[in-house]
């Protein structure tokens, strides 16, 4: 079974106590993301981590700002550099202004693949001339930023193929026409299910699908039922 | 980048300048254009061209074939912007786009992949269809142009599949989209006839001409792309664990020659096949075919001819003379010199 849970800013916007809170006792759940999607989120979170109780997660993993408003470049890396090494740092390609800076965090900076409204890393070869720029870099695959771009899946498979061996977390949710993060509908579900069977076993999972709490049970058994059910077939055939 | 065709251009020290001007004038209008729209991006459109546009052979009697499509929830919306783009673009191209309604208006990508084939398909929606494969390029949010493309393969390539054949070989040539294609082609021709009737022959010696040259290249290119999977498939295609895997990435593979000019993938073929006498046949023609619809006063005696006058009129009688070598350089390369597209076209041209 993978490391599966949610990114605590799906579960409440801007405040990662309340999204960790939220599903430390729900008893599935052992990895988590913790969001500062928004730069001002950032000294706060990372000011809070010594005290942040986040044993009940095998896995933890943080998600950088993915816009620079507040704080610059420099400032959002120092903050970055100083995390725990073990937890990958998600990161929209479009934050590494000076690639310089980021090669630094080696294995620790993970590209995230993008949606249309991003001008990088959307595509296989966009993709490719990122992972040049950042050879140490890992790998998130945005399983619903992938099907908005391609909704066939034939761009999340060669991304799997090709960046398999970088890949360190998956986010799951629905994207919509506008590129917000929805609950997996059945159409997404179909799609996702042409490729999950390539996603390695120990793969962390994490849920992005902004729901409110009463939902939390009902997401993660969608989530787990796509990944099982597609295990149980493997194993059959 | 290096072009198959700059190539072949060199190889055999020829000069095909209307085609270079007609790729450059392409990439200067396309320019003009994107540059225009650029205010008007939508998450969910993106406006295309087309004909001459799409296929990098504007002249200067070309005409901009555009349409706004909208892969997405509908808008009214939609409409007003359709009217700022075709304010924009004939500000910039200002010859009117054919009077058929299949350019110049909202497009919807529903009906472009659930209506393919069945009686909802239309001559209309089958036009927009294939000439999105063959001949389209994004003025604005290319993404969406390649989703839509993704999703009319997937059409043909993962949702229509033959049973296994008992040797386990898969299939790689999508009969669904070559039966389209040939359908299309038979449509064009067909079209041809009809309009001369519906139209008093109007016009037809251009359409004429354009049937026997950037027609008959629009059939080339989906012939080449239904066979992608023989002639352009890299190595790992057929190393893939299961079927899935398989058809998605043979999708995919056609999928990118959708980003390949009609011309430039012929050319890629015919420098494959290696027989300079097809090229000298093709490219040349083509090339004369460019030239003469780059000349104003020649592209207007095309227009007007009378069909009683054909042979009479100096531009029409030499490009048919000329597009019966253009035909000869295609049907040898299909059918008697490159080794696999002549085994492809005996298998699945016909019967």
């Amino acid at each position: 079974m993978k490391p599966i849970g949610f990114s605590t800013g799906a579960l409440a916007k801007g405040d990662f106590a309340t999204g960790l809170a939220l599903q430390r006792d729900v008893s599935r759940i052992d990895a988590v993301e913790l969001s500062a999607l928004r730069d001002h989120e950032l000294p706060g979170l990372v000011g809070a981590i010594p005290d942040l109780d986040l044993a009940d997660f095998d896995y933890v993993s943080l998600h950088a700002p993915s816009k620079l408003q507040t704080l610059d470049e420099h400032a959002v890396f120092e903050l970055l550099l100083g995390l725990p090494e073990a937890w990958p740092i998600i990161v929209h390609p479009e934050l590494l202004q000076t690639p310089s800076l980021w090669r630094q965090l080696g294995r620790r900076l993970c590209l995230e693949n993008m949606d249309d409204r991003k001008t990088m890393g959307r595509t296989i070869s966009e993709l490719r001339t990122l992972f040049e720029a950042f050879p140490e870099a890992t790998f998130c695959l945005d399983l619903g930023h992938a099907r908005q771009i391609d909704p066939t899946m034939a761009s999340a498979m060669l991304m799997l193929r090709e960046f398999g061996d970088r890949l360190v977390e998956l986010h799951i949710s629905e994207v919509g026409s506008h590129g917000e993060h929805l609950p997996l509908g059945a159409t997404t579900r179909q799609a996702f299910a042409r490729v999950v069977h390539l996603v390695p076993a120990q793969c962390p999972l994490i849920i992005e699908s902004i729901i409110s709490a009463e939902l939390i049970e009902r997401e993660l058994e969608t989530v787990s039922m796509l990944f099982d059910t597609v295990a149980q077939q493997a194993a059959i055939a | 980048m290096t072009t198959a065709l700059a190539t072949l251009e060199r190889r055999l020290e020829a000069n095909w300048p209307a085609i270079r001007a007609a790729r450059d004038r392409t990439d200067a209008i396309v320019g003009h254009l994107s540059s225009a729209l650029s205010d008007l991006h939508d998450a969910n459109c993106s406006v295309v061209v087309t004909g001459s546009l799409g296929r990098a052979e504007a002249t200067e009697g070309s005409d901009a074939d555009w349409v706004l499509l909208v892969d997405g929830p509908s808008d009214p919306e939609h409409a007003m912007l359709a009217r700022e783009i075709e304010n924009r673009v004939r500000a910039i191209v200002p010859k009117e786009v054919g009077p058929t309604g299949t350019f110049g208006s909202i497009v919807a990508s529903h009906e472009l992949v659930h209506y393919i084939a069945g009686t909802r398909d239309s001559n209309e929606n089958l036009t927009r269809r294939i000439l999105l494969l063959s001949e389209s390029r994004a003025l604005t949010n290319p993404m969406v142009r390649e989703r839509v493309i993704r999703n009319v393969l997937a059409r043909y390539v993962l949702y229509d599949r033959s049973v296994r054949s008992r040797s386990g070989r898969r299939q790689v040539v999508p009969h669904f989209l070559l039966n389209d294609v040939v359908r299309y082609w038979r449509t064009m021709a067909s079209d041809y006839a009809s309009k001369m009737w519906e139209r008093s022959r109007r016009g037809w010696g251009i359409r004429n001409v354009k049937l026997r040259f950037s027609r008959k290249l629009l059939f080339a290119w989906g012939l080449l792309a239904a066979f992608a999977g023989e002639l352009f498939a890299p190595a790992e295609l057929h190393q893939v664990e299961n079927d899935e895997q398989f058809y998605l990435m043979l999708a995919d593979l056609i999928r990118s020659q959708t980003d390949v000019p009609p011309l430039e993938l012929l050319a890629r073929v015919v420098l494959e096949a290696g027989d300079d006498d097809i090229a000298n046949d093709i490219f040349p023609s083509y090339d004369r075919f460019l030239n003469v619809l780059a000349d104003p006063e020649a592209r207007a005696r095309l227009d007007a001819v009378r069909f009683e006058d054909a042979l009479d009129e100096p531009a029409y009688s030499e490009l048919r003379d000329v597009s019966q070598r253009f035909r000869r350089g295609v049907t040898r390369l299909f059918f008697d010199v490159h080794p696999k597209l002549k085994m492809l076209i005996r298998d699945f041209g016909v019967f």
